[in-house]
């Protein structure tokens, strides 16, 4: 060969191009980390308990059941799905734990093999749904989410869960040393461990690949039904696990659970606001993470400022608008920069 | 046209030869296929729906030769490279691979036998890197556990691209590379998975001369080390320029196979369609009508960074060509025209009277129209009836009975449309895939007429059209430019706008650098023109 | 859509198997719809007392599920053009706690009835333009409008959100009959009427197909993409509304938590009514008759006994099921499938086709 084909002709333009798009990379977190420290701000400043360690032990430990959802739904929106079931997926492994927790009290482990069990068993069927009979996601899970409720409904049987085992509540709601509690530990860890096997996985990256290009992903040789399939398992499974963190943390549950705190849209706001795309293929964990404790905090400055409940959907439903169109404007951006250097033969 | 783009053109001209990094010392994911890689395809037959598309083709390719495809649309050239990829199962016939046979062939099954397809549209996946590109699906691990390894795949990645000649830093994601540069990357990941048959299925199509050589310098250097290519192309300028062996296709079977210098162009052209050609006579306008009223004028057009200062216009009875190459900023201009794009400045004046705020709407009440150039994405309605397919253009105006659309008007319009350009269908209610190409095209040039215009557009009619129909869309246009049109025609084939354009703009770099007419227009001059080449 | 399942299509066009006439396709799948509705009605009869009740008690019935259908027939107007709109079920509690609330302070019903479909068809407006304008996928818009939409509603509402509306009104959108037939009924067909004709007979109905089943190809042919797409936004929101206003005349009272309940099974009747979730395909025929399957199925389970949650339960495994077997028959190339149930078919002469 006598010529190469470059992107740039001076290496030091490339290099600058690439830091840029590096940091664009990682705007998304970092946009959110600074929303989150104006949010603390202006609430410390109206109120100062806003920042007292104990609120905010409080607000990382009340955004570990969303950012554990969240972490299942982005496994299934970098794979270009949506998870609408995870709901009541919450909401059964909850009640199945719950009830002979109180009435027999099951110790711990058995309990977290259950939720683990419930998760996968209620994943695979949207899988099953979505790669084997190939119904588009939406639908699937739409469908599931209201059949996964009615089971939910008959499991509960009009009971409530009031009482739970003290072992339980410590897990939820006790402090490993002061200030952090085990919740917080344990979602940091799932984390942790979600976004390691995302980045380094071979099957974490056909995730990636899939929600990238199918077709193409199949050329190479990544079975992509089967990446579909289980990246619904891994949403269901992750549910069930935070059924369980939900029912340690609030010490209750009944036949709505779940449904009725609105889980659904909430895990799907932090993904989106933590900048991972319905497109698929393109964000990660650490933002929807980030962006469960934005969403954590920001629906608890709504509480300090003494704004209704009922307006908390509202609020989650704006941040999501705004999460869309602040993106629609940086892709616009980027698009732009790329048809600039694609101009190029 | 960026001001980076111009650079590019200059500065990668031949420069540092970088192949010769050592094939031998990589260590590879893939597992080596050694031994003879002669691929031999014997009796392959292959039918879609009951219709047969191949049928008892055998070719065999071999090791150090570039062995090429030709035939019309629909031959079952690209068939043929998908079967042998694993992309599709031969319904009769067998594949072997230096003596073994290959059965129940998968795209994955046949990377890791060493065949490769390089898809006619490259398909990347855009957000991962070049690097991870190709690696993916099976990314080498750390030793000991699952963890992939990340440093591995950027070094190997590395030397990859300085063997296929890719100059881009590893870490790039894969939607900021152009065509060319996606297609040195589908060369490179052959080579990771060590593949000693590579099939380039009509790779050249988007690229421009330049970067076709490129390409072909790499083949012929893939070549000499021994390993089988497969080539697929609809310029026979380039078939006869890179193959050692052609084979012909027509209607699924194979017509004729021999060594390059065994077999003339004309031989080659005979074989494709089945009949000697005969030699094309220009299909000229009249130059002799009196009635030249100018009717459309475009005046300084520019969009930022693609195109700048574009000012022609075209009078009635005229088709005037708009030559360049890919990429030039030939289609965003006939876009921006239309309404598609917004331009930064310029202006453009319909019989005196400017266009303002145009959309394409507008533009066609006004009687101006756009042929888009990607008939499949931007042009027809898949799945949808001819009749809607052919009114789709002009929906504000079709007929009403009691202020809903009256059906049996609605088909009499479309019915008439379709006849004057002599469109094949079973019936009108017939979807609109199910036609052929050239029969596709003939009922958008159907959709057009309805809307009567008085200026056309028409970029890239010919594309994905087959040679026959190719004369009877040479003749439409004609007819429309006789009845006193104005055509502006885009084409990348120079000989198709030396056949049919009164004068010819060329575009170079988003800028029109020169103007060619009547007797000038020969594709030798149009040819430099598009290139860059001096004014006169 | 944008969260469309990624399927490998490594065939030559998956399509073309259903070759030949698509309309004549679609019209098929809305035939074995009414071959289904009778075997069902006669199952019910026959196996539930009191489900037929002569003939007027089944009429009845359809008092239970027409504002499903009203949500339907809108929903099917955006899906049709490739978008969705989850916004539908919490903007016909929005309509009815809206009209409910200016009928409390003052307002004339009537006109608080105009005031709460105007509302909602602005609302639709708003879920339009920042679909279009932003480029951002329906999906999340509308589910951001939804929880909005619930919020707004509750806040409105109260605690205890008005009823007892004047007599007038709850027998004309509620509970009153001509005869034996409901006026909701009447009110459907004018409804599914004016639908069917919007989309199969007018120019914006045109549009509205081709932009679903190519919008690059839409925009290229000078079809108005974003302005088509914003009104059949307007037509979901202002049909969402319509279905709340019949809700409330059903129940003589505004329902705060109605509507949320009301989207699974009018996304349910869409599908199973033919429309293609991805745009373009379906009739609003299917549509229509997919709102009887689904609503005497609901209703013969709840007469004979079963809970509403298992109803709920049921329209989710009819709509995975009857998916399901429409992808797989599309799957199998549908070339064979079809044209055998044509050819059985074409002696039984078309019925129902209103467009």
């Amino acid at each position: 060969m006598s010529a190469t084909i470059g992107v740039d002709r001076a290496p030091s333009v490339g290099a600058s191009v690439r830091g840029l798009l590096r940091r664009a990379v990682r705007l998304r977190e970092i946009q959110l980390l600074l929303a989150i420290a104006v949010v603390v701000a202006l609430s410390a400043i109206a109120h100062p308990n806003f920042v007292s360690p104990g609120n905010i032990s409080f607000m990382l430990a009340d955004s570990v059941v969303t950012a554990v959802l969240a972490t299942g739904q982005t496994i299934v929106v970098l794979a270009k799905g949506i998870d609408l079931s995870v709901a009541p997926i919450l909401g059964i492994a909850a009640v199945v734990v719950g009830f002979p927790a109180q009435n027999h009290n099951l110790p711990i482990l058995p309990a977290v093999g259950i939720v683990v069990v419930v998760g996968l068993v209620l994943g695979v069927g949207n899988g099953i749904f979505v790669s084997v009979s190939r119904i588009p996601p939406i639908i699937a899970t739409l469908a599931t989410l209201s059949v996964y409720g009615g089971l939910q409904f008959i499991i509960a049987n009009g009971q409530e869960i009031v009482n739970i085992p003290n072992a339980y509540d410590a897990l939820g709601n006790n402090d490993v040393v002061s200030g952090i509690p085990w919740i917080l530990v344990i979602g940091v860890g799932i984390a942790v461990v979600v976004a390691l096997f995302l980045r380094h996985t071979n099957l974490g990256r056909s995730i990636y690949a899939v929600g990238n290009n199918a077709d193409a992903a199949h050329r190479s040789g990544i079975r992509v039904q089967r990446v579909i399939f289980l990246t619904y398992v891994l949403s269901g499974l992750l549910a069930g696990i935070a059924g369980l963190l939900y029912l340690c943390h609030t010490g209750s549950a009944d036949s709505t659970t779940g449904t009725d705190s609105n889980v659904n849209l909430t895990s799907i706001a932090a993904t989106l606001i933590g900048g991972t795309t319905l497109t698929g293929g393109r964000g990660g964990v650490v933002g929807s993470v980030i962006g469960a404790v934005f969403l954590s905090v920001a629906l608890t400055a709504m509480v300090f400022a003494r704004i209704p409940a009922i307006w908390e959907p509202a609020g989650v439903g704006l941040l999501i608008l705004l999460a869309m169109v602040t993106d629609r404007h940086s892709s616009n951006l980027a698009a732009r920069a790329h048809r600039h250097r694609q101009a190029g033969p | 046209m960026s001001q980076a783009h111009r650079r590019t053109v200059q500065d990668s001209r031949p420069r540092t030869p970088s192949v010769e990094a050592d094939s031998g010392g990589e260590p590879s994911p893939g597992t080596p296929a050694s031994g003879s890689t002669r691929y031999v395809v014997s009796h392959v037959s292959k039918a879609f729906n009951g219709a047969a598309v191949l049928h008892d083709v055998s070719a065999v390719f071999e090791p150090g030769q570039v062995h090429s495809l030709v035939g019309e649309n629909g031959a079952g050239k690209s068939t043929l490279f998908k079967i042998m990829g694993g992309v599709y199962h031969p319904d009769a016939g067998e594949l072997a691979l230096g003596g073994e046979r290959l059965s129940d062939l998968t795209p994955r099954s046949a990377m890791q036998k060493g065949v490769y397809l390089v898809p006619q549209e490259p398909t990347l996946m855009g957000h991962l890197s070049a690097a991870e590109n190709l690696y993916v699906g099976t990314l080498p691990r750390r030793r000991l556990g699952f963890v992939v390894d990340w440093s591995r795949i950027h070094r190997e990645a590395a030397s990859y691209f300085e063997r296929v000649g890719l100059d881009v830093d590893v870490e790039t994601p894969a939607r900021e590379l152009s065509i060319a540069q996606q297609q040195l990357l589908e060369c490179a990941r052959a080579l990771v998975h060590n593949c000693r048959v590579i099939m380039f299925d009509e790779s050249t199509s988007p690229l421009t001369s330049h970067e076709t050589e490129i390409l072909f310098d790499l083949m012929r250097a893939l070549r000499d080390e021994g390993l089988a290519l497969g080539f697929i192309s609809h310029r026979l300028d380039e078939v006869f320029e890179v193959s050692d062996h052609v084979t012909v296709l027509r209607d699924g079977r194979m017509v004729a196979s021999a060594g390059r210098d065994e077999i003339t162009r004309d031989e080659l052209v005979t074989a494709m369609i089945g009949r000697p050609i005969g030699v094309r006579t220009r299909v000229r306008r009249t130059s002799d009508v009196t009635d030249r009223r100018e009717v459309l004028r475009v005046d300084g057009l520019s969009s930022h960074s693609v195109f700048e200062d574009v000012s022609f216009s075209l009078t009635k009875h005229e088709v005037a060509g708009l030559a360049g190459l890919v990429g030039s900023g030939r289609t965003e201009i006939a876009e921006t025209i239309f309404g598609l794009r917004r331009a930064d400045a310029g202006e453009v004046f319909l019989e005196g009277e400017k266009l303002e705020h145009r959309t394409p709407r507008r533009c066609i009440d006004a009687g101006l129209i756009y042929l888009p150039e990607d008939r499949g994405r931007n042009g027809i309605f898949p799945d949808v009836d001819l009749t809607r397919n052919v009114t789709a253009g002009v929906i504000p105006g079709l007929p009403l009975r009691w202020g809903l659309i009256s059906a049996a008007r609605e088909e009499e319009e479309a019915r008439e449309s379709v006849a004057r350009t002599s469109v094949r269908a079973s019936s009108l209610g017939a979807s609109i895939n199910t036609l052929s190409g050239g029969n596709q095209q003939r009922a958008m040039f159907s959709r057009w007429l309805l809307a009567e215009p008085r200026v056309a557009i028409f970029d890239e009619p010919t594309r994905g059209v087959d040679i026959g129909a190719k004369d009877d869309i040479y003749d439409i246009i004609s007819d429309l430019a006789t009845s006193g049109l104005a055509c502006l025609l885009i084409s990348s084939d120079l000989e198709e706008l030396a056949l049919t354009c009164d004068r010819v703009l060329v575009i170079y770099e988003g800028r029109i650098v020169g103007e060619v007419r009547d007797e000038e227009v020969t594709t030798a001059r149009l040819g430099e023109l598009v290139v860059g080449g001096a004014r006169p | 859509m944008a969260t469309a399942a990624p399927r490998t299509e490594l065939r030559p066009s998956p399509s073309a198997g259903s070759r030949g006439d698509p309309r004549r396709r679609d019209r098929n799948w809305v035939l074995a719809l009414v071959v289904l509705l009778v075997a069902e009605v006669l199952y019910f009869s026959v196996t539930v007392s009191g489900f037929f009740g002569n003939g007027t008690g089944l009429l009845a019935l359809t008092e239970q599920f027409l504002d499903i259908g009203a949500i339907a027939l809108g929903l099917s107007v955006v899906i049709l053009a490739g978008e969705i709109d989850l916004s539908a079920g919490t903007m016909s509690s929005f309509a009815g706690i809206v009209m409910a609330v200016l009928w409390r302070d003052g307002m004339e019903i009537w006109l608080a009835v105009v005031v709460a479909l105007l509302l909602s068809a602005a609302v639709g407006a708003v879920n339009g333009l920042i679909t279009t304008f932003f480029k951002v996928d329906s999906l999340l818009v509308t589910l951001a409008m939804q929880f909005i939409l619930g919020s707004v509603a509750t806040a409105l509402g109260g605690a205890s959100p008005p009823y007892g509306f004047p007599s007038s009104f709850v027998t004309i959108a509620g509970t009153g009959t001509v005869g034996p037939i409901p006026n909701q009924l009447i009110v459907f067909a004018v409804l599914a009427i004016v639908v069917s004709l919007l989309v199969g007979r007018t120019r914006v109905g045109r549009s509205l197909a081709l932009i679903g089943y190519n919008r690059p190809a839409a925009r290229y042919s000078g079809i108005r993409v974003n302005r088509t797409i914003v009104g059949a936004f307007v037509v979901s929101g202002l049909m969402a509304g319509i279905g709340g206003i019949l809700v409330s005349g059903l129940y003589n009272a505004a329902r705060n938590d109605i509507g949320d309940s009301l989207l699974l099974p009018g996304i349910t009747v869409v599908v199973l009514g033919g429309v293609d979730i991805f745009g373009g395909k379906g009739r609003i025929s299917g549509v229509i008759v997919a709102t009887f399957v689904l609503g005497f199925l609901t209703e013969g389970l709840l007469v004979a006994g079963d809970s509403s949650l298992s109803a709920t339960m049921v329209t989710g495994i009819l709509l995975l099921v009857a998916l399901a077997f429409k992808i797989g028959l599309d799957r199998r190339g549908g070339v064979d499938v079809v044209a055998v149930v044509r050819r059985r078919l074409r002696r039984i002469p078309v019925a129902g086709e209103p467009s």
